[in-house]
């Protein structure tokens, strides 16, 4: 697969409107049993305005939104099997709870080579529906054996 | 510095993963299709870094209440398989005043009973 120059990847944002039931399901999916994340009552008596996300819940806002493997892949020109996940990062600026349309704007932040592996980070800032900032997440992804003359 | 509370998961499982992809939207087959996995050179299927960090996250909203979360960074170790049980540990390491609020900061790990480091990370919360 003939891979996109670096600076002229394009990543679009998105937009992405956060149900219950997807938060109920994520934190099964874990095995997080914490109440606020499946009752809105139990949720609105610790202080949420309802049931929030959980700290890692943005990764399905993102892959579910438009930035899925499929999608990184093509973009960069990877070979599927030899991604894997380096690091993460978020920054939490404000609450998200269920019922809120988030809008994600994801940025390039670097991609590197470095003894056979190349290195991508991508960042992107999230705001709510007032625009207010409520999120930074920010990911690295590593391509294992990324000489593609080996 | 001072340490939180242990926590301990039950075995992470095939149907897990497969949960988990639905769940998160990761599709990537080396977490679930078992000859990719092979293919990929990873001796079966590998659990999503995501979820490994998820269940740290779990750990984070059960030492301190969730909304005074502020940063969570971590970076993967070694690659978990179905059949390993997890254990989480946190420490707290200092005081910080950051965007007009004092914040707690801290360690988080998640190890194998091995021993075998999966994560690192580092947390700020709001005091």
């Amino acid at each position: 697969m003939e891979s996109l120059l670096k600076e002229d990847v394009r990543l679009k944002p998105f937009r992405f409107t956060i149900e219950r039931g997807k938060i109920k399901e994520f934190a099964m999916a874990i095995g997080d049993s914490n109440p606020i994340y499946y009752d809105a009552g139990t949720a609105r008596k610790e202080g949420y305005r309802d049931i929030p996300i959980p700290p890692t819940f943005p990764t399905a806002i993102e892959m579910w939104g438009g930035l899925d493997f499929e999608t990184l892949i093509k973009l960069f020109g990877l070979d599927p099997l030899k991604v894997l996940h380096g690091g993460q990062e978020y920054r939490y600026f404000g609450e998200i709870c269920a019922g809120d349309t988030v809008t994600c704007d994801p940025k390039l932040i670097s991609s590197f080579e470095k003894r056979n592996l190349r290195f991508i980070t991508i960042g992107i800032h999230y705001k709510n529906s007032v625009g207010k900032d409520v999120l930074y997440s920010e990911s690295t992804i590593i391509e294992r054996g990324a000489s593609k003359n080996e | 510095m001072s340490e939180l509370k242990m926590i301990k998961k039950p075995g992470i499982t095939h149907t897990q993963l497969v949960k988990y992809a639905g769940a998160s939207g990761d599709f990537n087959p080396i977490h679930t299709v078992v000859p990719i996995g092979e293919k990929a050179g990873l001796d079966g299927v590998i659990a999503h870094g995501m979820l490994i960090m998820g269940m740290a996250g779990e750990a984070l909203a059960e030492w301190f209440p969730r909304k005074d979360l502020r940063k969570y960074k971590v970076r993967f170790s070694k690659m978990t398989r179905p059949g390993e049980k997890l254990t989480i540990e946190g420490r707290t390491t200092g005081e910080i005043w950051e965007d007009d609020e004092k914040r707690l900061t801290g360690e988080v790990s998640v190890k194998n009973e091995a021993g075998e480091l999966k994560l690192s990370g580092r947390f700020e919360v709001k005091i």
